[in-house]
């Protein structure tokens, strides 16, 4: 994710470390017979949903501005 | 219960003139007069419970546990309140014709209601802290008539000054009233004054000086007078009822109402005899170079409130609250007088361009003679018998000194009084408006209407003073002897003089100031050449009368100046140095870290990722270090 410049590219990692935490998650709910693991597991998955939708809309919403997508370019809050 | 109505009327009056006044435009005036006429009439009804012991006491309301609040009805205030509603409703009336024709009619009747209100609020009150919201609201009212006139500057300068003034004697009779309080637990007349003789003699010294600048604030006292003569940018009516029948003598209302207090403290009575007597010469010997008509009158007021607290200071209470009975009557009459002129002569106040008026308007002239014969104490006249009683007072008390003052300030008064009336009323018209004056209703109202009160107010020039007459039995020592038990009325120890003498004395100075007046202003010679004497005169007034003593003027250096160049101080520097700087500096110490913070904002969002990756890593590396170590 850190090495990428193209948005789509960045999302998808992070959906993968979401999956990543929730496999996590699942194992040990399953080594320590404790059901909370996959009640965080659901909660996760929405709240990955979500941010996958943001995330393209901010992606889409940047488009239309600038014609262009690299993240080191979209750097206007630069201070 | 009946006293509340009383109480209140007005303030209905006031508060429905305010609102209605567009609707009753015309009738405002009408309307604010039955209010006031009516209260009168309710405290007639009043008369006899307020006489007997106790008079009647109306407990209102309690505002904290321990302070009830209430009215209180003796033969005190049982004066005062007649004085208020009934000459106020005749000045009323009269203002029902002066007032004719101004845009804000309405406005004007309510401010008088308001005033009668806070007038009545003061002396019916049976508590000093009811006395000090009216002390503060009959300074308010003033505030408001004298600057009724808002669009000349000058009124607008008087009204703040005598403002200013008024709450100079405000802060010392709240200081009073704290030493008061502080010393007997209670604020409540009876209270007080049950515990007065007990009270260590300076606690009684401190308070009776701090309520004395009360006083000298209210009633024109030197050296707070000088609101007052300025304070006849007013119109004409709010003279004669606020600047010299009532607000003026409110400071002489508080003495008599606190002789407990003085009774008990010997020096602040010589103090209040002492200023009382300076101001009686300081306001007649002023009154001698003054041209305005309504400035005449002014310094008179001024002069014959000292006259009031020279009385009230030495214990001749009596006398010094009958001379503010008669003045009541025979002052208003001399301005309702003035005011017809004024009003006939189109707003001229200037007694030089008058001359010749007794012949235009014999009613106005006859209105100010008797006026002019009772306040110079012409026997048989109201002021004779209270001038002489509190002349003759001073004797008794043991102040030759102060005697002397009041003998020769009726001689004074006599001179500058005949001087007015000789120059505006006799020889030949010296203006336009003189010429054309006369006695016909002006503004469209009919001329009854201000003729009307003033003829009633000559019964009271003439006759107030008949109640004086029999000594310690008059009518006037049995009304007010139950406010005066056990008071120290006089101690005695003066020359022995009968006060038979003691008048021829105060007369034949009196004929001598009119003797002067009138080889100077009335013999036919002076009245020859009156024009040119009275333009070489007015060039050569000394300076130091036509500016009050210059007492103005040393305010303005000691006090006024002072506080405004400390003003211009901390505008030029305090403020913009610290106040501003307090705050542009907080902005500059924020802008300053922005400089340093703003370099982490980068604007890549993979610098970001890399910062939370770090911290999270530095956040878990903790953890598990921190629970190693545990």
């Amino acid at each position: 994710m850190l090495t990428r410049r193209n948005p789509l590219i960045v999302l998808m990692a992070i959906e993968l470390m979401w999956n990543a935490a929730n496999l996590a998650m699942l194992a040990f709910a399953r080594a320590w017979l404790n059901n909370a693991g996959h009640v965080f597991a659901f909660l996760v998955i929405t709240v990955a949903a979500a941010e996958a939708a943001i995330g393209l809309a901010i992606v889409l919403a940047t488009f239309r501005r600038a014609r262009n997508v690299d993240v080191d370019e979209v750097a206007s809050m630069r201070g | 219960m009946m006293l509340a109505v009383i109480w209140l009327l007005p303030l209905a009056g006031a508060v429905l003139l305010w609102a209605l006044g567009p609707q009753l435009r015309e009738r405002s005036g009408i309307f604010g007069t039955a209010v006031v006429l009516a209260s009168f009439v309710l405290t007639l009804t009043l008369w006899n419970a307020a006489s007997e012991p106790g008079g009647v006491h109306v407990p209102l309301f309690s505002w904290i546990p321990g302070f009830t609040l209430g009215l209180w009805l003796d033969p005190l205030s049982l004066l005062w309140t007649l004085i208020i509603t009934g000459v106020g409703g005749l000045i009323h009336f009269y203002s029902i014709g002066y007032m004719a024709g101004d845009r804000a009619v309405a406005r004007f009747f309510a401010y008088m209601n308001f005033f009668v209100f806070a007038m009545l609020t003061l002396v019916l009150s049976d508590n000093f802290l009811g006395l000090l919201v009216g002390w503060g609201l009959v300074g308010l009212a003033s505030y408001f008539l004298i600057g009724f006139w808002f669009d000349r500057p000058s009124a607008v300068a008087a009204a703040r000054k005598a403002f200013v003034i008024n709450v100079v004697g405000d802060v010392g009779l709240m200081f009073a009233i704290f030493v008061l309080f502080a010393n007997t637990g209670s604020l409540a007349y009876a209270d007080v004054f049950a515990k007065a003789a007990e009270l260590a003699p300076g606690i009684v010294l401190v308070a009776c000086v701090a309520i004395f600048i009360g006083c000298a604030a209210k009633s024109a006292q030197v050296p707070l007078h000088t609101w007052l003569p300025d304070a006849m940018e007013g119109p004409t009516p709010v003279s004669a009822l606020i600047h010299a029948a009532t607000m003026v003598t409110a400071g002489v209302y508080l003495i008599a109402r606190c002789a407990p207090l003085w009774d008990n403290s010997a020096p602040a009575r010589e103090l209040v005899g002492v200023i009382g007597g300076v101001t009686a010469l300081a306001g007649a010997i002023l009154g001698l170079a003054q041209w305005d008509i309504k400035r005449v009158l002014a310094y008179s007021t001024m002069s014959q409130i000292g006259y009031m607290i020279m009385g009230v200071g030495v214990g001749a209470y009596e006398a010094g609250v009958l001379h503010f009975f008669t003045h009541a009557f025979f002052k208003a009459q001399l301005f309702l007088a003035a005011g017809l002129v004024i009003h006939a002569l189109h707003d001229e106040q200037d007694i030089r361009k008058m001359g010749g008026l007794r012949t235009r308007m014999p009613f106005a002239f006859v209105a100010m003679l008797l006026g002019t014969l009772s306040i110079c104490g012409v026997p048989l006249f109201a002021g004779f018998y209270s001038k002489d009683a509190v002349i003759y007072g001073e004797l008794l008390d043991g102040h030759p000194w102060l005697y002397g003052i009041g003998v020769l300030t009726a001689g004074i008064t006599a001179y500058y009084m005949f001087r007015m009336l000789f120059v505006a009323f006799f020889g030949g018209d010296r203006s336009e408006p003189a010429h054309g004056a006369g006695e016909g209703g002006e503004h469209g109202a009919p001329a009854w209407i201000m003729r009307a009160p003033v003829a009633v107010l000559m019964i009271g020039t003439v006759a107030a003073g008949y109640l004086d007459i029999g000594g310690d039995n008059s009518i006037w020592s049995r009304f007010l002897a139950p406010d005066f038990v056990g008071a120290n009325l006089l101690r005695g120890g003066g020359p022995r003089v009968s006060d038979l003498v003691s008048s021829a004395i105060v007369l034949v100075a009196v004929l001598i100031g009119f003797a002067i007046a009138y080889v100077r202003y009335g013999s036919k010679a002076a009245l020859a050449d009156a024009p040119a004497r009275l333009a070489r005169e007015s060039s050569t007034v000394p300076p130091v009368l036509v500016r009050g003593f210059f007492v103005d003027d040393l305010i303005g250096a000691l006090i006024v100046r002072p506080a405004q160049a400390l003003g211009t101080a901390f505008g030029r520097f305090v403020d913009p140095l610290v106040i501003d700087g307090a705050v542009r500096d907080t902005a500059l110490l924020a802008g300053v870290l922005g400089l340093f913070t703003r370099a982490l904002q980068t604007g890549l969002v993979r610098g970001y990722a890399i910062v939370i990756v770090v911290g999270v890593a530095c956040a878990l590396a903790y953890y598990a270090f921190a629970g190693v170590v545990r």
